[in-house]
């Protein structure tokens, strides 16, 4: 009657194993994340792209296009980023920024070598790292602890240990097409930050986060490298996508068009039924009070 | 000139005591008979206790619902024919819409006044069905709806129903991201049904979800035919009402043979017009402050699209907590399925409450014997156990509604979504168990405490000469003295009071002192 | 007091002298309460004339609806509070009728049924009968044609999709997917070729491809050729209630329908971990062309989406 005896079993043990599951899977995200950023397409964020500007020694330094220009993080900060990384991070990171592997019940701390100056300014600038509880299943947006030249430079020494993608992207709103941006947003974005950009709640303790106040740069990077559990958009989006996902975040969903009214917070039709029950039919019930007779 | 004068004045007696407006009357009397049955009409007494009021708020909303749909009717297009939007809202801008998506954004922002008036037809519909909600607990808490009310009950029920089938109807006309999500799981609500489920659900559709048809049809149905059954039964309700005449609590010089109120004409009218003017009023502060269903934000409906925290409108929210907290128990074998996943939380759960709602006067008169005529109202706690069942059955609903927003719960404090939803899980049963008994047991406790909701009396405490102190109760309020008030035959079911004196074995009941 | 209680005794309003104090006027002091209703109108006539040039000049829709409710509510308020505190104060009182009509209307009533009508039936129990058996018959026949003709049959649609043998898998936009460009932790909405803009397309074929390694991966015995460099493709419909499956977790590897919550792990087939759902998402088969194309190498093995009758 209900699904045979060895199906129950086997779900009860996964969710069993779910609950100390976070911690495992965190470190299989953090191999999966060691794995080279591919794509053969052009346009998707790679030096495949149509601009690549290289130094003398032939490293590449930019690249890009009229929608996004990646930026490699001045050499000239190495020094400044070792620094910054052996007060702030190398506790958790090792000091070859190559992760620890998990002792104990501390989980791993994935290595940050390999994965991009876009990553490692990303989860800086958004004030994710140096993070609040290590052991969080989830480090959370917060007040940013470095400022957004610290953390460059971070990146910056970071990549001269092996050079890698994403740089530090800059998006070309100017270029972008607000509309298309809409469209890919409800398709690729809305599943998990809600169709307003609000964020919910998901698997086990993990979050997706409101996306109401994040700076376009965040954006474009958390779309290349796909932070903790958001999937990374590499080859399936382009740059120009890109651009107009981000100009559809940083105008639309962080200052929506209301012309109805107050937003009521972009819950929905929990606010909604909230206010249409409290205020309408218990603000007419009080009318109602008035307008009746109560001497009983 | 003294002769034009007299002619005026020969005229004006013509007409009687009452002029031009009473030889009008009399016309249409002399056509119609109507004077007697007016004047019966004009008399009639309305009891106007507040709670009456509730009942009122549910009618009145649905008259806003109707003369903004009208609105609305005039520039929506129910059709699923592919259009590029050329409109005002910059981020629909060149994309590919259906005409009824694009129709509805265009009467959001390029209609005059059409945003309001879809903003208040969506809040007059939370309104009603929450109107609803209350005036049916009012109704049942008090024991309205018991003999010879009992078809004007049932009728009151299937408005409820058809209201929430409208409001969902209605919800999904726009055709976006949101409302295109809900049409797609009552598709598979549909589907679920044993037997005939693949059949239904492609003939409702027109063919496999979403094809091309459902749009038009929910149309039909939202704005024509639903419309229709709920205006002809709140007909059949009011026309109920005036032929069996208002309960009435029971109060100084009320009784089970009179009406105690004010008349239809004039003071009813202008306070029921009033109230009217009132409703409309709220809808329309709500339609221009508070933003409702934002579809321009949402974006067409594309199957392959959706957006996390999707709920449907409050009043299907007990659907969709249901749906959400129901184990993955589902029945293969023999070369069938039953999606019993599906097919309990949705169908068969709702079906329970209904019916049970629709049983509960015949199920109270047979369990009571209480087949006697009722005029008089109920003080829910003298009916302990029908309120108990009612305050059991409302918080186990209210638990679903609230299991509809479980991500949302999750979210906002920050727990877990997998423990949200187990708690919820184990909510929605224990609740309900714990609320009947303690609902129960504070109803036996004000019946035995004399005086209860009533207003309490001081007690004036004086210093004698020999300096003691003697409190003295000081009296009852007048409204709160029983002296005109006769006593009251109810069921011998509650009373096992010391109050109980007279027995009356003959029907069945005792008196209660009140 | 005893005047008090005589006020507040309901009287009939049949035969009440004019003078009665039932037909007074509930306030205390009626010229101020017209006072203030007086002021209540004015305003609601100053806020129809807002609500006219708002209307007019095309104003925001919070100055429209602002003035709206407030004409309304203040008229409302104002009228109301005319008949509660100027109008004849009560209370007044009428007698409830009976229903019950007397035993011989009853028993005429039943007797004119049951005599005149059921004399009637019984005597004529043949063309009663068939009579009964016709309405039967044409209401039967009218449903029939009403509800066939609402739609088709469902037939074996449910059973399959558009994806095919050799089927390349395009974007929404109709771009060929190639392996290269999904990277570790992507996912992308596929649909066969051809279809990514029709309906069936959309609501049928819809499949998330997701890349979890860069190994050949197995879900589960027997799938073994089916996730080719760690590419993964499942069914993107709910089968709890066909809501599309979009929400990805990369590192919990976990599936999640935004409707209610369903979790299926990638990894194991799609198996549901948590939630509402009763069946693992269907995999559909792919492989990789020589190209570097990701292609379907049949439909998928079951139906796709929630529970139905037929389905075995």
């Amino acid at each position: 009657m209900i699904g045979s005896f060895f199906k129950r079993a086997a779900l009860l043990t996964i969710l069993g194993v779910a609950s100390a599951g976070p911690l495992v899977l965190f470190a299989q995200g953090a191999d999966a994340a060691k794995q080279p950023y591919q794509t053969g397409r052009i346009d998707s964020g790679t030096p495949n792209s149509t601009t690549v500007v290289k130094d003398s020694k032939g490293a590449v330094v930019s690249y890009g296009n009229s929608s996004i220009t990646y930026n490699a993080p001045p050499t000239s900060l190495i020094g400044l980023g070792r620094a910054l990384y052996m007060q702030n991070c190398a506790s958790c990171h090792g000091t070859e920024a190559n992760g620890v592997p998990a002792t104990g019940s501390s989980g791993s701390y994935p290595a940050l070598v390999g994965l991009g100056p876009a990553t490692v300014d990303f989860w800086i600038t958004s004030g994710r790292m140096p993070a609040a509880d290590p052991r969080a299943v989830q480090a959370m947006r917060h007040v940013q602890k470095l400022t957004d030249s610290q953390a460059l430079a971070i990146s910056s020494w970071v990549n001269s240990l092996a050079p890698s993608y994403p740089y530090i992207p800059t998006p070309n709103l100017a270029t972008a097409n607000v509309s298309n941006g809409a469209a890919l947003f409800a398709l690729n974005c809305a599943a998990c930050h809600t169709i307003e950009g609000d964020g919910d709640a998901l698997a086990s303790n993990t979050y997706a986060p409101s996306l109401r106040n994040i700076p376009a740069v965040q954006v474009v990077e958390a779309i290349r490298t796909g932070p903790a559990n958001m999937p990374r958009f590499t080859g399936n989006l382009s740059d120009s996508q890109v651009n107009d996902i981000v100009k559809y975040v940083t105008t639309e969903i962080q200052h929506p068009n209301n012309p109805g009214g107050l937003g009521l917070g972009g819950l929905g039709p929990v606010a909604e039924g909230f206010i249409g029950l409290a205020l309408g039919v218990g603000g007419l019930a009080l009318f109602g009070f008035w307008v009746g007779e109560r001497d009983e | 000139m003294s002769e034009t004068l007299n002619t005026k004045r020969a005229k004006k007696l013509a007409k009687g005591p009452f002029g031009g407006v009473g030889h009008a009357l009399n016309e249409i009397d002399d056509r119609l008979g109507a004077a007697k049955g007016g004047r019966t009409f004009l008399d009639k007494i309305f009891p106007d206790h507040w709670s009456f009021m509730l009942g009122e708020i549910a009618l009145y909303s649905f008259v806003i619902l109707l003369v903004t749909g009208i609105f609305l009717a005039l520039y929506y297009i129910p059709s699923t024919a592919i259009v590029t939007y050329h409109g005002t809202y910059m981020p629909l801008y060149g994309q590919k819409m259906t005409e009824a998506y694009a129709s509805s954004v265009n009467l959001s922002f390029a209609v005059r006044g059409g945003l309001l008036m879809r903003q208040m037809h969506h809040w007059a519909c939370d309104i009603f069905v929450g109107a609803l909600v209350v005036h049916m607990a009012r109704v049942f808490f008090t024991g309205a709806f018991r003999k010879p009310r009992e078809l004007n009950w049932t009728i009151g029920t299937t408005l409820m129903t058809l209201a929430i089938v409208n409001g969902f109807l209605g919800y999904s006309l726009p055709d976006d991201l949101v409302s295109g999500t809900g049409i797609r799981i009552a598709y598979s609500i549909l589907l679920s049904l044993p037997v005939v489920g693949s059949y239904l659900a492609f003939w409702i559709f027109g063919g496999n979800f979403p094809g091309t048809m459902v749009i038009p049809r929910f149309f039909v149905l939202h704005e024509f035919i639903v419309p229709l059954l709920i205006l002809g039964l709140v007909g059949a309700h009011l026309a109920l009402l005036v032929r069996q005449k208002h309960t009435q609590f029971p109060g100084p010089g009320k009784t089970e043979e009179n009406v105690v109120g004010t008349p239809m004409f004039p003071v009813f009218m202008a306070k029921t017009t009033g109230f009217l003017l009132i409703v409309g009023g709220v809808t329309a502060a709500l339609g221009a402050f508070a933003q409702i269903n934002p579809i321009w934000q949402f974006g067409q409906y594309h199957a392959s699209n959706i957006s996390y925290a999707v709920q449907p409108d409050w009043y299907m929210g007990f659907l969709d907590g249901a749906l959400r907290i129901w184990p993955s128990w589902t029945f293969h074998s023999f070369g069938h399925t039953i999606a019993f996943e599906t097919l309990v939380p949705a169908l068969i759960l709702p079906g329970l409450v209904f019916n049970l709602a629709y049983a509960w006067p015949a199920l109270e008169r047979k369990f009571t014997g209480d087949n006697a005529i009722h005029h008089l109202l109920d003080r829910p706690s003298d009916r302990a156990v029908r309120t108990s069942v009612g305050v059991a059955t409302l918080s186990f609903l209210m638990m679903l509604f609230i299991a509809s927003s479980t991500d949302v719960i999750a979210n906002f404090f920050h727990i877990s979504l997998n423990t949200v939803l187990w708690a919820m899980r184990i909510l929605v049963v224990l609740v309900p168990l714990i609320a009947y008994p303690l609902s129960y047991k504070i109803c036996k406790e004000m019946q035995s405490f004399k005086g209860a909701g009533k207003r309490k009396t001081t007690n004036v405490v004086t210093r004698t000469a020999e300096g003691e102190y003697v409190a003295t109760a000081s009296p009852r309020y007048v409204d709160d003295v029983p002296s005109h008030l006769a006593p009251i035959p109810v069921p011998k079911f509650i009373t096992e009071l010391d109050s109980v004196k007279n027995v009356d074995e003959g029907n069945g009941t005792r008196v209660v002192d009140r | 007091m005893s005047n008090n209680h005589e006020t507040n005794t309901p009287v009939s309003l049949r035969g009440l002298s004019a003078d009665d104090p039932h037909l007074q006027p509930a306030a205390r002091k009626p010229a101020r309460v017209e006072k203030v209703i007086s002021i209540s109108f004015v305003f609601a006539i100053i806020f129809g004339v807002l609500f006219i040039a708002a209307f007019v000049q095309n104003w925001q829709p919070y100055i429209l609806g602002g003035s709206l409710a407030g004409s309304l509510l203040l008229l409302g308020i104002g009228l109301v509070a005319w008949g509660k505190y100027l109008m004849p104060r009560g209370p007044f009182v009428e007698d409830r009728h009976e229903f019950r009509s007397s035993d011989e209307d009853r028993a005429a009533f039943a007797a004119a049924i049951i005599q005149r009508g059921g004399g009637v039936v019984k005597r004529r129990k043949v063309i009663t009968g068939l009579f009964a058996g016709g309405m039967g018959v044409f209401s039967l026949g009218a449903l029939f044609p009403l509800l066939r003709s609402l739609g088709p049959l469902p037939k074996g649609t449910l059973f399959h999709t558009d994806w095919r043998k050799d089927a390349y898998a395009v974007d929404i936009t109709g771009r060929r997917v190639l392996v290269s460009d999904l990277a570790i932790g992507s996912i992308i909405t596929v649909y066969p070729e051809g279809k990514q803009d029709s309906e069936n397309g959309q609501a049928v074929d819809q499949t998330v491809l997701i890349r979890i390694s860069n190994q050949d991966f197995t879900t589960m015995k027997g799938r073994e050729s089916w996730g080719p460099q760690g590419l993964l493709a499942y069914s993107k419909l709910c089968t709890h209630l066909g809501c599309p499956v979009g929400l990805y977790e990369q590192q919990m590897q976990l599936l999640v329908c935004p409707c209610h919550q369903s979790m299926f792990n990638v990894n194991n087939g799609a198996v549901p971990q948590f939630g509402p759902a009763p069946r693992p998402l269907p995999q559909l088969p792919i492989y990789i062309d020589a190209d570097g194309y990701i292609r379907a190498q049949s439909d998928y093995h079951e139906p796709v989406g929630p529970g139905f009758w037929e389905r075995s």
